[in-house]
């Protein structure tokens, strides 16, 4: 694997973010590695395709009465923005605290959860969590609205600290019945009504009415609560200060970090019995999360300056999330300079691929790594990624191409070409084996010859089928 | 002629009509009454009777409505024109999803001729279709282009008093005027943000001596020109006071000059006077049409649901916008996108998200 600043800063890219063009690399390597981590730390203004003129030729994105309109607008926001950090982290959290339409029934509901993400996901852990338990999608999904004084339900509170929080093992049944207490009175507006049009998947008359947070003082069980050992009159967010308190939480939330950002841990579930498989790196960042008082931006900084996150030896060692794949092929091929039909496709696309954004299989989120790679969905990912690296009528893709041509006039050898395309295509360094199987497919055409009319368009033509061949290795299908 | 709507009998759900000015007349010099609210038509439904995604609509010389709807890009089932008028009496729709001959995919704007013949364009066919006054497919034309004749995205369209089409050509930022057949005659304005400058127009309209006025959406103003294109005035600068805009999506103007805006991305609808003075503003004030009424009376338990619940909350808003203000609050205008007049003069306010038209008509002076 290459060492140079610019295969660090494209490693750094494609974890943080979803890759970045060779322009974009070059631009990150001028100021530096360490500038740059600051820069998807700290995003100052983001530039991305308006929400107004996604609504402008997109109603339904505006208005999310059906089960695709919230992820196709987060789709377009994370193919277009120039903080790409922020949205790698609305996708964290919605891996964790995974809610889905089948039973929310609201888009807006859910693109607001994603909102809010964007908007505490990489501020104060305790503060995320106060929201979340606010967030009225997330009230639907795990039937806090049912959660009463005197009649409590369990399923908030359990979650939050089986899933949420801390991890199984780490708490009693009691916490969880005292959790539950401490959240009752925490609700939606107008609970009845939108709970019944969610049930009965009603748009009717006027389209979909967003939702907002209630509290009923009045259906809160105010009495005395033992929670974790402590002991008090706790409301949610009393409960909540406890729970960033714990060390287990300080794990937990560490654990998941390294798990998409460095190396797949196993699935939640099997965490209880089986450790880190980098326990120095989990210590780390939990005395981050510790010594900054839960900020998840400290976390993340002292993950991304980490040796484990830079060494070479976890370059392409994760597998792209279909979400992760598909933003990263459209930033590539720049396909969405204006609002376009094909957002309902590339949305379909990651869903066929085993990805529906805001509908996650369950509220264990989506199983990440080699789980995403099945037989079928192999040939999506591949398929996909090689088609519309295919497309010369795509800007960012006529640009690769350009820029692989040069002005040269001559020939090109197999071993330049795949090189250039590999640059090109974000600064990639393959295995000797990927870098042979690519060598040998582009010596099938020769020498790329480079010249006036005709022949420029067969050499394109050749490039764009390297370009293709490239999107269809395992590093490319991996991060 | 249009009908007076003074003399009518109003349904139950319009009585007790509101003026809805918003602004205090002394402190913006607003006139106190203008406009007040008669009555909201419509109901979402994906096929048949009811609006999906609304973007338009056109007026026939018999008040038929013809509601353009867009519909989402998984349902095309939704895609249609549907036929009503402002009795909420409903005459069917005509046009489906495709790319066939009378068929659309991103139906956008529509305008009627003198003969009585619907005009739909379409921005991802790059067309117009040309329907009779029953929604009978008659012809198309237009293809994707930036020549003469050719569109990038035509959205607003408008007939003049002489049969003339104008066509806002969006991502070619210009105008283009067509005769009924879709002869090409001239085509006027180009791309930016200086006087006279376009940037993505959507809406367009005539007024009485045939100058043209251009929702300049990318550049918050309405533009006025004159029959051959050029450029006369504009009205309006970005912003959310009175008498500013955020991405204007469609213009009105009536016999006398006052010109209706509606201002999408400040989810309201405003009123200038003939010199583009700020007259006054609405929010939206959205009843129960008909076809709603009709549909919670025979879903029982929803009605009950729905009467029980109180849809007019004052909220602690996370994120300060109107568009968020509209998605919480039923009655306020969302999206609304489209403004058009009768030939007296009542105003139609058809809103994509709420998939409803808000009527409101000129108070006596």
């Amino acid at each position: 694997m290459g060492n140079s600043d610019v295969e660090l800063i494209a490693h750094l890219m494609r974890r943080a973010g979803f890759g970045a063009t060779r322009d974009q690399l070059d631009s990150y390597a001028a100021k530096g590695y360490e500038a740059t981590v600051e820069e998807l730390l700290n995003p100052v203004e983001e530039q991305r395709m308006g929400d107004d003129l996604i609504r402008r030729f997109h109603p339904e994105l505006s208005g999310m009465m059906g089960p695709n309109a919230s992820g196709e607008n987060w789709l377009f926001r994370m193919a277009t923005t120039t903080t790409p950090l922020q949205e790698k982290m609305s996708l964290f959290w919605h891996g964790i605290f995974a809610t889905g339409y089948p039973k929310v029934i609201h888009g807006k509901a859910l693109s607001d959860q994603i909102r809010m993400f964007r908007q505490h996901g990489m501020g104060s852990f305790r503060t995320l969590l106060v929201e979340l338990s606010k967030d009225p999608a997330m009230i639907i999904w795990l039937d806090n609205q049912d959660n009463h004084k005197g009649a409590i339900n369990e399923n908030y509170g359990r979650e939050l600290l089986e899933l949420f929080s801390m991890g199984v093992g780490n708490y009693t049944e009691q916490d969880i019945k005292e959790c539950a207490r401490s959240f009752t009175g925490w609700t939606i507006a107008n609970r009845e009504y939108m709970e019944l049009r969610s049930q009965r998947d009603s748009d009717w008359p006027y389209g979909r009415i967003a939702w907002h947070f209630e509290y009923h003082p009045e259906d809160h069980d105010d009495g005395e609560k033992e929670f974790l050992g402590q002991r008090g009159c706790f409301n949610g967010e009393d409960v909540i200060d406890i729970i960033c308190q714990q060390q287990a939480t300080a794990r937990f939330i560490s654990r998941h970090m390294y798990s998409f950002f460095v190396a797949n841990e196993p699935p939640v579930p099997e965490w209880p019995d089986t450790p880190p498989s980098d326990e120095q790196a989990i210590q780390q960042l939990s005395q981050a999360y510790v010594d900054s008082g839960y900020d998840i931006t400290a976390m993340l900084r002292v993950l991304f300056n980490a040796d484990f996150f830079k060494s070479g030896s976890s370059w392409y060692t994760k597998v792209k999330s279909p979400v992760e794949l598909v933003v990263g092929v459209l930033r590539l091929t720049g396909e969405f300079d204006r609002p376009r039909r094909e957002i309902l496709d590339r949305q379909l696309q990651a869903v066929y691929m085993g990805q529906f954004l805001n509908n996650p299989p369950s509220v264990e989120g989506w199983h990440e790594g080699t789980d995403w790679l099945d037989t079928g969905s192999v040939v999506e990912r591949v398929n996909f990624a090689t088609q519309q690296m295919g497309d010369a009528n795509k800007p960012g893709v006529k640009a690769m191409i350009s820029n692989v041509a040069g002005n040269a006039v001559g020939s090109i050898s197999p071993e330049r070409l795949v090189g250039a395309c590999l640059d090109q295509m974000g600064a990639m360094s393959v295995s000797e084996d990927s870098r042979r199987v690519l060598i040998d497919f582009a010596s099938m055409g020769g020498d790329l010859a480079l010249g006036e009319g005709n022949a420029d368009e067969q050499a394109h033509r050749q490039i764009a089928a390297v370009l293709q061949m490239v999107a269809s290795t395992q590093e490319f299908q991996r991060s | 002629m249009g009908r007076d709507l003074n003399s009518r009998d109003l349904p139950d759900n319009a009585r007790g009509i509101m003026t809805t000015i918003e602004t205090k007349a002394g402190e913006t010099g607003a006139r106190p009454e203008f406009l007040e609210y008669v009555m909201t038509l419509g109901m979402t439904t994906m096929e048949g009777r009811g609006f999906y995604y609304p973007v338009d609509i056109a007026i026939g010389q018999d008040e038929r409505l013809y509601v353009v709807n867009r519909s989402l890009d998984i349902v095309p089932r939704g895609v249609r024109v549907t036929m009503c008028d402002i009795d909420s009496e409903y005459y069917g729709t005509f046009g489906s999803f495709g790319e066939k001959d009378g068929q659309f995919v991103w139906p956008s704007g529509g305008a009627i001729d003198s003969r009585g013949r619907v005009y739909i364009s379409d921005e991802q066919l790059h067309r117009i279709s040309v329907f009779d006054h029953a929604g009978a497919f008659l012809s198309r034309w237009g293809s994707h282009g930036t020549g003469e004749g050719e569109f990038d995205t035509p959205s607003g369209i408008a007939f003049d008093n002489q049969d003339n089409l104008f066509v806002s050509d969006t991502y070619n930022h210009r105008i283009q005027k067509f005769t009924a057949d879709g002869r090409f005659l001239l085509s006027f304005g180009s791309q930016g943000h200086g006087d006279g400058e376009l940037n993505l127009p959507w809406g367009v309209t005539l007024d009485a001596n045939n100058n043209v006025y251009v929702a300049n959406w990318g550049n918050d103003c309405i533009l006025k020109f004159s029959p051959q294109g050029e450029y006369l005035a504009s009205y309006g600068t970005s912003g959310s006071g009175d008498g500013e805009f955020q991405r204007p999506s469609s213009v009105a103007v009536d016999e006398a000059g006052y010109i209706y805006v509606a201002d999408w991305g400040n989810e309201r609808v405003q009123v200038l006077d003939p010199e583009g003075g700020f007259v006054m503003k609405l929010r939206g004030q959205a009843t129960l049409s008909k076809w709603a009424e009709n549909f919670l009376s025979v879903n029982v338990e929803e009605g009950a649901a729905r009467a029980r619940a109180n849809l007019e909350l004052e909220i602690d808003y996370s994120v300060i916008h109107p568009h968020e203000e509209s998605s919480h609050i039923e009655k306020f205008f969302w999206s609304p996108v489209s403004v058009k007049l009768d030939r007296a003069g009542t105003l139609y306010v058809t809103e994509s998200n709420r998939h409803r038209i808000q009527v409101y008509k000129r108070i006596a002076s």
